[in-house]
């Protein structure tokens, strides 16, 4: 789509790979106005020269094909366009990229782990891109460690049939910057599944998108945040449904505590015109559990026909229910245990859905950990 | 179900208040905004100093401000064309027979002196075009100090009153309509309630306007003084023209400790009006602010009703519903700002579009740092009857304290064949099983409007359901 062709929907106006056609971010825009600028460390303003600063290392699975490649590869950028400004950027200014192939009918064996481990205060940018081909089925591991500034985008294709499971980890230090684009293309009767988990780092805002190529494609996006004090971060979700009788569902959840810490959630859908029998739900839950903690949470819908199976959204936020906890009190569980508890019972059934039990033991103590801290 | 794009059948009289009548006054009035057109009529008002300062103030700042890319499309508004002031009559009238014959006729067609007869309402004004041409306030209010008049003559009357009020809810530059209303405003109504006084019966304000490419900017202030109620109802109508008007409201309403005020509003402007309002109340302690915002007519609305929660145990309500028909956009919402300890909200959406016509559901619910202990609640329901219409739901949430309930649910559903085929199966036709469908999902907010009101809302709804089943 063209600059100049404006859009239907408002939620999703530009799409480019030329970094011109995105102005400099103010801090105005709608997209923009929850992301503070200034802690991006230049990876807006086009004042974040690449330093190379992230290490990428893949454990595969033997049935998948891992490669390196150059910026040139035609394979590249074909399943999504850069929707924003940090987008652009990175898709401009990425030297290699890792390339994962699952082939057709194939059965990955054991899951494939992307580790991009940032070796300190370098500004990096990256490019992945993840091809399932017809009825292939695998597990891919995004693994974000160690500290960066990095921009990136993460392009998965899911071919005809094919079953796709993600786990992305933002495990960084905590100043690490991390703007990250996830879009997930979905063919005929693909399935897609997505699990976020956002720990670490000063600033991470990562926007996962899913769309559709032909009918019958399913989607689940999950995802989990823990936000400290001063920390900030962000999640962007865009559906776009324009296919008929597909369907998708987002649950994301997060706690906060301390002063500053900051938690967005905006989760777009579209459901346009010729995507008849959409079936679509979204929820959003925050836990505040101290004072000065912010979240904001916007589910926006946009539905252009009236032949939907069923659409609809929530978005909750408050304080653990002192019901729950005076119960367990009740019962002779320490104030600190039975609040643990609670919060543990508020992330449990997400973290179940974990596909790999090593990643759901590491995000639960974890988790754990932020509670104990 | 089948798909409902049938043309012939459609906007065939759905309009009932389309006439125009004869406009001498409109044609010979300016087109266009300058410094002169404001000081003109701040003239012609013989205002004070200070509102004429403060309407430059705006004239600059509607300069100055960009127009909102967000919401709806505003792009066919052409400032240069449009005639801010036309005065229709030079004399208020307090009976309608004092009225000029035509203006009469109007107010007659749209049933406003046999609500009067009947003292179905404590008190009425009429404004048509830019002034308020009728006014009459039952007597009993008027000796317990209730004051209604229209703005024009609160100025006059009660200039410390309003001085003291006046942009202290919506500042001149809150947003670029609001500047211009504070440069062009004229009407409107100006309520103050004492202490401990309860106005039973709705006071109510019908608005019209009769020229092409009107801009109304009527200005409305009300001042609930503790402990007192009093429930406003406004209505709005204009005739079809082929080019386009602007209604730019601006409603100010200042609830006090322990007072309650209900704010209703049925909009039914014809199809060529935008319907650009900013509405926001003040609610202190223990006070009630309701809004209940019907949205039928117009090209455009845009339109959030605000409710600032400044007091300990205030709470805010809107009840909102809203219908597009084809060309319509009905951009509504709610905003509910929680500044104090213990504050409760509740938004209730409920919109339906069709042939074409795209509703959206715009709202904010903010939670400021020591507001705790407040609980909000949002729900948005949108119905659909057809293929080819839109809704849209933009719920912005933005918590900053922890011991909050905060919920938000939408849901859209289609009007489901089942229900369909039992009323049918009952003899009722598929336009009148629509109809009562749709009349039963905006049952929650018709019962909370006047008698009257409500009968007209489901006369509405006919009229908007009629041919939408193909």
């Amino acid at each position: 789509m063209g600059l100049n062709e404006k859009p239907l929907s408002t939620l999703h106006e530009k799409a480019s790979y030329e970094l011109a056609d995105f102005a400099v971010p103010t801090g105005r825009e709608e997209e923009w106005r929850f992301t503070p600028l200034s802690r991006l460390k230049g990876l807006h303003d086009g004042t974040a020269a690449a330093s190379g600063g992230v290490n990428v290392t893949v454990e595969a699975a033997p049935e998948v094909t891992v490669e390196t490649v150059g910026r040139d590869d035609e394979r590249l950028g074909k399943a999504y366009v850069p929707a924003d400004r940090i987008s652009a950027q990175a898709y401009a200014a990425f030297e290699k990229a890792t390339v994962v192939t699952v082939p057709r009918e194939a059965v990955a064996s054991t899951p494939t782990t992307i580790t991009l481990t940032g070796a300190g205060d370098g500004v990096a940018y990256g490019h992945t891109l993840v091809k399932l081909e017809a009825m292939a089925e695998a597990v891919v591991v995004l693994d974000h460690r160690g500290s960066a500034v990095y921009a990136d985008n993460v392009e998965f294709v899911v071919g005809d049939g094919a079953t796709l499971k993600v786990v992305s980890l933002q495990d960084w230090a905590d100043d690490a910057v991390h703007v990250s684009h996830h879009h997930a293309q979905l063919g005929k009767d693909a399935t897609f599944r997505s699990f976020v988990v956002t720990l670490g780092g000063d600033l991470v805002r990562l926007s996962p998108s899913v769309s559709y190529t032909a009918p019958g494609g399913d989607a689940d996006l999950t995802g989990l945040y823990f936000v400290d004090a001063g920390q900030h971060l962000e999640h962007r979700l865009l559906v776009d449904h324009s296919q008929p009788n597909c369907r998708s569902n987002v649950v994301y959840k997060g706690a906060l505590q301390g002063d500053g810490a900051h938690a967005v959630w905006i989760g777009d859908v579209i459901i346009q015109v010729e995507a008849e029998g959409t079936d679509t739900y979204e929820l959003n839950r925050n836990l505040l559990l101290t004072d000065g903690a912010r979240a904001d949470s916007v589910p926006n819908l946009e539905i252009l026909t009236g032949e939907v199976a069923g659409a609809g959204h929530a978005s909750a936020s408050g304080r653990l229910d002192d019901e729950h906890i005076f119960y367990l009190q009740a019962r002779g569980i320490p104030f600190d245990e039975a609040r643990r508890l609670v919060i543990r019972g508020f992330f449990g059934q997400l973290i179940e859905k974990i596909e790999v039990e090593e990643l759901r033991d590491r995000v639960m103590s974890k988790v754990e950990a932020e509670l104990a801290g | 179900m089948t798909v409902t794009d049938r043309p012939e059948l459609e906007g065939l009289g759905n309009y009932k208040f389309g006439w125009a009548d004869s406009d001498a006054a409109g044609a010979a009035a300016k087109r266009g905004l300058s410094e002169e057109v404001v000081r003109n009529i701040s003239a012609l008002k013989n205002e004070p100093e200070w509102m004429l300062d403060l309407r430059l103030k705006g004239l600059r700042l509607f300069g100055k401000k960009p127009m909102p890319t967000w919401g709806s499309d505003l792009s066919g508004i052409d400032f240069d064309n449009i005639k801010y002031f036309v005065r229709s009559t030079e004399k208020q009238a307090t009976s309608w027979e004092e009225l000029p014959e035509d203006i009469k006729n109007t107010y007659d067609k749209l049933g406003i002196p046999e609500a009067e007869k009947q003292r179905l309402i404590a008190g009425v004004a009429a404004q048509y075009e830019s002034e308020v041409v009728y006014h009459k306030i039952r007597e009993d209010l008027e000796e317990k100090g209730v004051i209604f008049v229209d703005t024009d003559t609160g100025l006059r009357e009660h200039e410390e009153l309003f001085k003291e009020y006046f942009g202290s809810v919506i500042p001149v530059g809150d947003n670029k309509f609001a500047a211009l209303n504070t440069a062009t405003w004229s009407g409107g109504s100006f309520i103050y309630v004492p202490p401990n006084v309860t106005v039973e019966i709705p006071l109510q304000a019908y608005f019209r306007i009769n020229t092409e490419n009107m801009g109304q900017f009527e200005r409305t202030l009300i001042i609930v003084d503790e402990n007192s109620y009093v429930h406003y109802v406004e209505g709005c109508t204009a005739p079809i023209y082929s080019s386009d008007s602007l209604h730019s409201a601006v409603v100010e309403i200042i609830v006090k400790k322990g007072a309650r005020c209900r704010y209703t509003t049925i909009q039914n402007w014809s199809n060529n009006v935008y319907n650009l309002v900013t509405k926001r109340a003040v609610a202190y302690e223990g006070a009630t602010m309701e809004w209940i915002d019907g949205n039928i007519g117009s090209k455009v609305t845009m339109k959030y009703p605000a409710v600032y929660l400044m007091g300990e145990h205030a709470k805010g309500e809107t009840l909102s519903v809203a219908f597009a028909g084809e060309g319509q956009h009905q951009d509504a919402g709610a905003k509910m700002v929680h500044l104090a300890p213990n504050t409760s909200s509740t938004v209730i959406s409920k919109s339906v579009a069709r042939g074409g016509g795209r509703t959206s559901y715009r709202g904010l619910v903010q939670i400021e740092e020591g507001a705790h202990g407040s609980a909000s609640t949002v729900k948005c329901d949108a119905l659909l009857v057809d293929q080819i219409s839109r809704s849209d739901t933009y719920p912005y949430v933005d918590v900053r304290e922890d011991d909050v309930s905060m919920g938000h649910e939408a849901t859209v559903s289609k009007v489901s064949e089942d229900q369909l085929f039992y009323l049918m199966s009952r003899g009722l036709d598929e336009d009148e099983a629509m109809a009562m469908i749709v009349r039963g999902f905006v049952e929650p907010i018709a019962r909370e409007l006047p008698m009257e009101y409500a009968l007209e809302l489901n006369r509405l709804i006919e009229l908007q359901m009629e041919g939408a089943v193909g």
